[in-house]
């Protein structure tokens, strides 16, 4: 399907006709902080301020809670009622950092077992892509593999050329999205022309960088460097922003809850950061800080690559943005110690 | 963009969800020890117990609606029709309510997850079984499993202890074995009381002194964390390579199907790579979190 | 000022009277600072001392044991005497560097007044009582006050009260107690009905990352209530209902304790104004018992100290 363009006017005209059949879900600044949520069927003034939320897009299809299942204590024993999300959504203005997120979360949760819940929402949402033309000084996604102007995990990618997008879709959703918005003109050389020059405007902005170059390998030799991970945790506080803020993150926890004879199976976003995470009745292998860290550092740049040969962090930034103590990921992969410097000694600083 | 063919799973899938569990009646409730109960249990659903299989090693979900799920591996040997069997040490939420559970309480299960003991590579060779406290739970689906085919392997001996003799579980096993001449069984416990007639001492330095010999065989060790440290280097002392050594690794759990990311040793996860790992796989782990 | 700072720093550390030094560096983004733990002292050059100065560092005399140097603003030490108090630091432990502190500037605050993103910012400079931000080049004048955090309007004490070294500094202080409590008396005002809605609207965002509980230097609970299980006192799932529960009973628990740092409240990342609660909560406890968190660390703690003579005629 040829390259379509739209007028940013014409954008809640397009949004509408495809609303008939989907719900549609946009970056909103209805709760005070930028967040996606379902379309007031008007407001497009997100496409004036719009740069990146603080909850990324995967909370709409793995959301911090959800109900499993319902039970009801009978006569003749306990009825379970599942409950499921099954409507069909448009992420409308997801970013590429984002989407390769949610592609992570994809394929954890599909191959296996197929997790029920992510995958019936999952199965049912569309993604179009939006290309940044403002990057924030915590985003580093060119370091991470991401192009901030196009996506393969997306159904259709929007591309800004100033007064008007854009649109390449990918996909037969998306190109069923494209052909029920009659009247769309093709895109011309010239709109493709500016398109990329956009693009590298947008790409000269990046300020951060991260050297991924042999990353696994010196965190696999200073894993024991105690002295190392202690000095890199010391300030971290143990929340969970960067985890629930992370789009590669999917670390849930599972919880019943009953009352008289009636309860429900719920399962809620949890974190690795979290002191209570992998405690057992007679140990926790975590109980200190900076293993707690070392685990989330390495599995995003050590364990989830060893698996998958892809990194679990996408640059978006948030993590560093939002971290209440400014805990910074660059910073840390960058002091990572050159083999040769690798020392293990016992060290003074407790936590 | 969902992969295209992933590798799916669906072996017993209850309406076609992985965290719906099948409900399951409890036969029969046999007190090991104060804090610990075996449950004998059924599906409530006739096809499920014609069909269900397992294999040694795995474990399932149980869960009480509406307190919740927890880890327990199946210690029945998959060998034998009927009441699967899993032992509950009370110790939190959800395993105090499965100690309030009477006979005819309806539970839900989950599973079987996990990997398994490598039966195949462990035929025509000697056994050995060390075992501590209610670590004997995940041996002894292997014990019945290798008695029930007895003559597909070679001797056995069966290394048990607990702390105290309160606290050893599966007395009515242990009996059996005791009686059982192709089976060399020796109990003993951290601290003897006065009536304690067997050895005392640690699993380990039992096993030192049994000294059971390498050659043409497997070993197969459960227990405390600690008892298991303590172990690997005296049956490495023995003489068995770490590829002869096997083990089922704790950690806590809540999906058992490798989604929720909590039982993670580096980039390996227990409930989908494990529990069961060699000691050969255990030396090569990138994080010392066992 | 600085100058002053990391020399007084680094000299402990050089003679040895403590271990580890707890200040402030310069962040990784602009208009933001980081922690600084160190026990090394040729890193204390890196101390700053600015308008971003946010976190409470009392925080960290939970976790790094031994003798301790740490820099504290008002508020900050107002938090370490009243960890003193409930006996969570030993005072012969820790060297209390005090700076006085004129106000810290409210990022949030910034971008609404001036529409723009912080990294697209220049510069914000505060000079008397006067601030000036500075975007793309061009300069726009605003009062100081409307940039200044609301708990730093309200702030009684910019000078530490507790302290072993102070560092001189002019404090040409703003206080605006009505500014900085606007927020608050706009919900006192409201009907209980009005109120119940607009925190079970707040509270639906909440999404339980408990950043406000882990930054804050009077939760120094080893378990959280919200981690029991026997008797789980509420779901661990983010519905509104419990994270009500849960932020209410914080409030209480941290009642007498809390300074009014509102680092609660600038860590949330979806905006919750939580300083609404715990503010309130200060004014609650001035009000009902004539206790200001932290100003006498010889004093019992306000809650968790009983005399005979307590006005409840139920406990006799």
């Amino acid at each position: 399907m040829a390259v379509k363009k739209i007028n940013k006017k014409n954008i809640a005209k397009v949004l509408a006709v495809w609303r008939r059949e989907y719900n549609i879900i946009v970056p909103s600044m209805a709760t005070d902080v930028p967040a996606f949520s379902e379309w007031d069927g008007e407001d497009i003034s997100f496409l004036d301020w719009y740069r990146n939320t603080a909850v990324p897009p995967k909370s709409v299809v793995l959301p911090p809670m959800e109900k499993m299942m319902s039970f009801r204590k009978e006569k003749d024993g306990y009825k379970t009622e599942v409950s499921v999300n099954e409507d069909k959504q448009i992420i409308f203005g997801i970013r590429p950092c984002d989407a390769k997120g949610l592609a992570i979360i994809d394929d954890v949760f599909t191959n296996g077992y197929e997790d029920y819940y992510y995958a019936s929402r999952r199965r049912n949402t569309l993604l179009i892509g939006l290309g940044c033309t403002n990057p924030q000084e915590s985003c580093f996604c060119t370091s991470m593999d991401v192009d901030l102007a196009t996506s393969k995990d997306v159904d259709i990618m929007f591309n800004d050329t100033g007064s008007e997008f854009i649109a390449e879709a990918f996909t037969a959703g998306g190109e069923y999205l494209l052909k029920i918005t009659t009247g769309l003109k093709n895109a011309t050389g010239t709109d493709m022309k500016t398109a990329k020059s956009v693009e590298l405007e947008a790409k000269n902005k990046l300020t951060r960088a991260l050297d991924t170059r042999g990353v696994s390998k010196k965190l696999q030799a200073c894993f024991n460097n105690e002295d190392f991970w202690k000095q890199v945790a010391a300030k971290c506080v143990s929340c969970g922003i960067c985890t629930f803020l992370c789009p590669t993150c999917f670390c849930f926890d599972i919880n019943d809850e009953m009352v008289r004879k009636q309860g429900a199976r719920y399962r809620e976003w949890d974190s690795c950061s979290f002191r209570l995470y992998t405690r057992m009745p007679m140990e926790n292998p975590r109980e200190e800080k900076w293993r707690r860290v070392r685990q989330r550092v390495c599995h995003k740049f050590e364990f989830y690559p060893m698996n998958v040969d892809i990194f679990a962090c996408t640059g978006c930034g948030r993590c560093i943005r939002l971290c209440p103590v400014n805990w910074d990921i660059t910073r840390v992969i960058a002091g990572l110690p050159r083999q040769s410097d690798v020392k293990e000694k016992a060290s003074a600083l407790k936590g | 963009m969902i992969i295209a063919n992933p590798k799916k799973e669906k072996k017993y899938l209850n309406r076609d969800n992985v965290y719906l569990p099948h409900m399951v009646l409890i036969d029969k409730i046999i007190e090991e020890t104060p804090s610990v109960r075996t449950i004998h249990f059924h599906f409530k659903d006739d096809q499920m117990n014609r069909d269900f299989t397992f294999e040694a090693g795995q474990f399932a979900e149980l869960s009480v609606p509406g307190t919740g799920e927890a880890t327990f591996c199946i210690s029945s040997s998959p060998t034998r029709k009927g009441p699967l069997e899993c032992c509950i040490n009370r110790v939190g939420l959800v395993t105090n309510a499965l100690h309030r559970l009477g006979v005819g309480a309806e539970m839900g299960f989950r599973g079987p997850y996990g990997n398994h003991f490598p039966l195949e590579s462990m035929r025509g060779k000697n056994i050995v079984f060390v075992g501590g406290g209610i670590g004997l739970a995940p041996l002894r689906s292997l014990i019945w499993n290798i008695l029930d085919e007895r003559d597909k392997y070679g001797k056995i001996y069966i290394i048990y202890g607990a702390r105290s003799a309160g606290d050893l579980c599966f007395k009515y096993d242990l009996d059996t074995w005791q009686q059982d001449k192709t089976i060399s069984t020796v109990i003993a416990v951290d601290k003897a009381d006065g009536n304690w007639t067997g050895k005392e001492g640690f699993v380990s330095a039992v096993l030192k002194e049994e000294s059971p010999r390498a050659d043409n065989a497997i070993a197969v060790l459960c227990g405390p964390p600690i008892m298991i440290r303590n172990t690997f280097p005296v049956l490495e002392e023995l003489g068995f390579s770490p590829e002869q050594i096997f083990t089922t690794l704790e950690k806590k759990m809540k999906c058992g199907i490798g989604k929720c990311g909590r039982c993670n040793i580096g980039n390996l996860y227990v409930c989908r790579d494990g529990p069961v790992f060699s000691y050969a796989q255990i030396k090569s782990f990138i994080s010392d979190e066992y | 000022m600085e100058t002053e700072l990391c020399n007084e720093a680094g000299r402990l550390l050089e003679e040895g009277a403590v271990d580890y030094v707890i200040g402030f560096a310069a962040g990784s983004l602009k208009f933001t600072t980081t922690p600084l733990i160190t026990s090394d002292k040729n890193d204390t050059v890196n101390l700053v001392n600015n308008r971003f100065i946010t976190n409470n560092l009392a925080k960290y005399l939970l976790e790094i044991k031994g003798r301790v140097g740490i820099i504290a603003k008002g508020c900050d030490s107002r938090s370490i005497v009243s960890l003193i108090q409930d006996k969570q630091v030993c005072r012969e432990d820790i060297v209390i560097i005090g700076i006085p502190c004129a106000g810290l500037i409210d990022l949030a605050k910034v971008e609404k007044l001036v529409g723009k993103d912080r990294d697209l910012i220049d510069d914000i400079n505060i000079a008397d009582d006067k601030a000036v931000i500075t975007i793309d080049g061009k300069k726009k004048g605003f009062e100081a006050r409307q940039v200044l955090f609301d708990h730093c309007l309200s702030c009684e004490y910019p000078v530490p009260r507790e302290y072993d070294v102070l560092i001189e500094s002019p404090v040409n202080k703003i206080r605006d107690d009505e500014a900085g409590k606007k927020k608050i008396r706009e919900l006192q005002k409201m009907t209980p009905e009005r109120r119940w809605a607009y925190w079970k609207e707040q509270f639906k965002q909440c999404i339980r990352c408990y950043a406000c509980r882990e930054v804050c230097p009077a939760c120094f609970c080893e378990r959280c209530f919200v981690e029991e299980s026997q008797p789980r006192w509420i779901s661990p799932a983010p519905q509104w209902q419990d994270n009500l529960v849960f932020q209410v009973i914080r409030a209480l628990h941290v009642a007498g304790r809390c300074t009014d740092c509102g680092e609660c409240e600038r860590v949330c990342p979806q905006n919750i104004p939580l300083r609404s609660m715990s503010a309130e909560m200060c004014d609650l406890v001035e009000e009902l018992f004539d206790y200001k968190t932290g100003l006498d660390k010889s004093a019992l703690p306000l809650m968790t100290s009983y005399e005979p003579v307590e006005a409840e005629g139920l406990i006799r």
